[in-house]
């Protein structure tokens, strides 16, 4: 799994691309980490790229968000696929992270 | 007197190099290292005679009809071989060894033969270690498995009326699915867990949240038993930011209702007589993954010939859809003798290579009238 990371003034973009499974997911912790450790508070995670999904991913991005609360920011995911929106529907994890149709509208203009 | 001796088996290379030079190097080298030697020119090529076998890979970075990379995640897939790759570029190497690759090793050209040979013996020596590592584990992961094994239910439940049946089988010697049930005054109490993660740290969080679900039965409502149980739970997975979802069933065998709570799993079906089928959706996340949540109680009536089937999502992989996966379940489950055949034809279904996750299977079902 690959990660780019693109500043994009209101907030910063993560995007995965991959399978974002056992291997991956302590990836994602550390570039999630990365962004909060440079100051980023507002991070969205655009999942377009992204095709599968398991526990520990679904576990990673918990702790991504997690992070981020405790930091004084907040973490939304985007552009959600097929598997993935599967994943977080059976587990009910979408009412805790719900999906934004794209990045730009994870955090509206406020 | 002669001593036998034991010669190993000879170690097979496949060099994937479009620049014939540098190829017949690279099988001259290997060669005289005592390796068997096949040749690819292209990226397919290479593909292809890497699925016939190899223990060592040595793979250009720049092929003709595709990048390297690409060919080294496609390898890994479906080999194990030590994967080497060769680039033209030093700076390459390091944005390679950021990405997950799955290669094992880098080299630049122009490269050394006594550099190449000492990357190739470190490989060998670092394998034949981890060989030794692995014998010793092992023994370990054996008796691991046995306890694991050893904590799923094993006594028949002698209830007229109903037949039980489930099935465990972990990715890996030991995972993070159990399931549990044990016989009541008014029927049974059924539980069906899946840890995040697999091999034994998810292993451990079962085994605790067997423990701490079988300490609630006697709570006589549900909704309060799941909470405490829940809180407990929840207070052991802050420290492994780890967490589990749970189905949880009380049934009452004179009226066929089955109350349950529902954490996070989401993969119970309630399958009808009439081979129709429902799924019983989650009333909230996974126990201990987000702090604050409380689980309402749902309730399920098994009529004369249903069945409530309980799966964990490692059968859900082959599925495009949920209702795909609803579907199939059903038809097995109407399909089959009994619910022991139903289970063992699961367990079939996901014995596939697209199922890399732990599978359980426990079906509950009410005799036709």
């Amino acid at each position: 799994m690959e990660f780019s990371t693109q500043d994009k003034g209101r907030y910063t973009e993560v995007t995965p691309s991959g399978r974002l499974n056992m291997v991956a997911a302590p990836k994602l912790r550390e570039v999630i980490d990365g962004v909060v450790s440079a100051g980023g508070r507002r991070i969205v995670v655009n999942l377009a790229e992204t095709t599968f999904m398991d526990s520990s991913g679904l576990g990673a991005l918990i702790g991504c968000l997690k992070l981020a609360r405790q930091s004084g920011g907040d973490l939304r995911i985007a552009a959600v696929q097929p598997q993935v929106n599967m994943v977080l529907e059976l587990t009910s994890m979408h009412r805790v992270l719900t999906p934004h149709a794209t990045a730009e509208q994870a955090f509206p203009n406020d | 007197m002669k001593s036998m001796t034991v010669s190993p088996e000879p170690r097979r290379a496949l060099v994937v190099e479009d620049d014939v030079d540098i190829r017949g190097l690279l099988v001259q080298i290997l060669k005289r290292e005592g390796f068997t030697v096949t040749e690819a020119a292209t990226a397919r090529e290479g593909l292809e005679k890497a699925r016939a076998g190899a223990d060592l890979i040595t793979l250009d970075l720049n092929l003709p009809d595709g990048d390297g990379v690409e060919v080294c995640r496609e390898v890994r897939e479906f080999s194990d071989a030590y994967i080497l790759m060769i680039t033209a570029r030093t700076d390459e190497i390091e944005r390679l060894t950021g990405l997950e690759t799955g290669a094992d090793d880098y080299i630049s050209k122009p490269f050394s033969p006594r550099e190449l040979v000492a990357r190739i013996n470190s490989l060998f020596r670092r394998q034949s270690r981890q060989a030794a590592a692995d014998v010793a584990h092992a023994d370990e992961r054996q008796r691991a498995a046995e306890v694991q094994q050893n904590l799923l239910p094993r006594d028949r439940l002698a209830l007229p009326d109903y037949e039980l049946a489930g099935r465990f089988r972990p990715s890996r010697s030991v995972g993070g699915d159990f399931y549990d049930w044990y016989g009541t005054a008014d029927g049974l109490h059924l539980t069906v867990a899946d840890a995040m993660g697999k091999g034994m740290g998810a292993a451990l969080v079962a085994a605790t949240v067997r423990a701490i679900m079988r300490s609630v039965a006697t709570q006589p409502n549900l909704e309060t038993a799941f909470a405490t149980a829940a809180r407990a739970t929840e207070a052991d997975l802050e420290q492994t930011s780890s967490f589990v979802t749970l189905f949880h069933g009380r049934l009452d065998a004179a009226t066929g209702v089955v109350g349950y709570v529902d954490a996070g799993h989401g993969l119970a079906l309630h399958v009808m007589a009439d081979g129709s089928a429902e799924r019983l959706p989650s009333a909230g996340p996974p126990v201990g993954a987000w702090p604050d949540q409380t689980w309402a109680a749902g309730t399920v009536q098994l009529e004369p010939g249903d069945a409530l089937a309980i799966v964990s999502d490692g059968l859900l992989d082959i599925y495009e859809t949920v209702e795909e996966f609803t579907e199939a379940v059903a038809g097995v489950v109407t399909a089959s003798a009994g619910v022991e055949e139903a289970c063992a034809a699961l367990l079939d279904m996901a014995d596939v290579p697209e199922v890399a996750d732990d599978v359980t299977v426990v079906i509950l079902q009410r005799s036709p009238a």
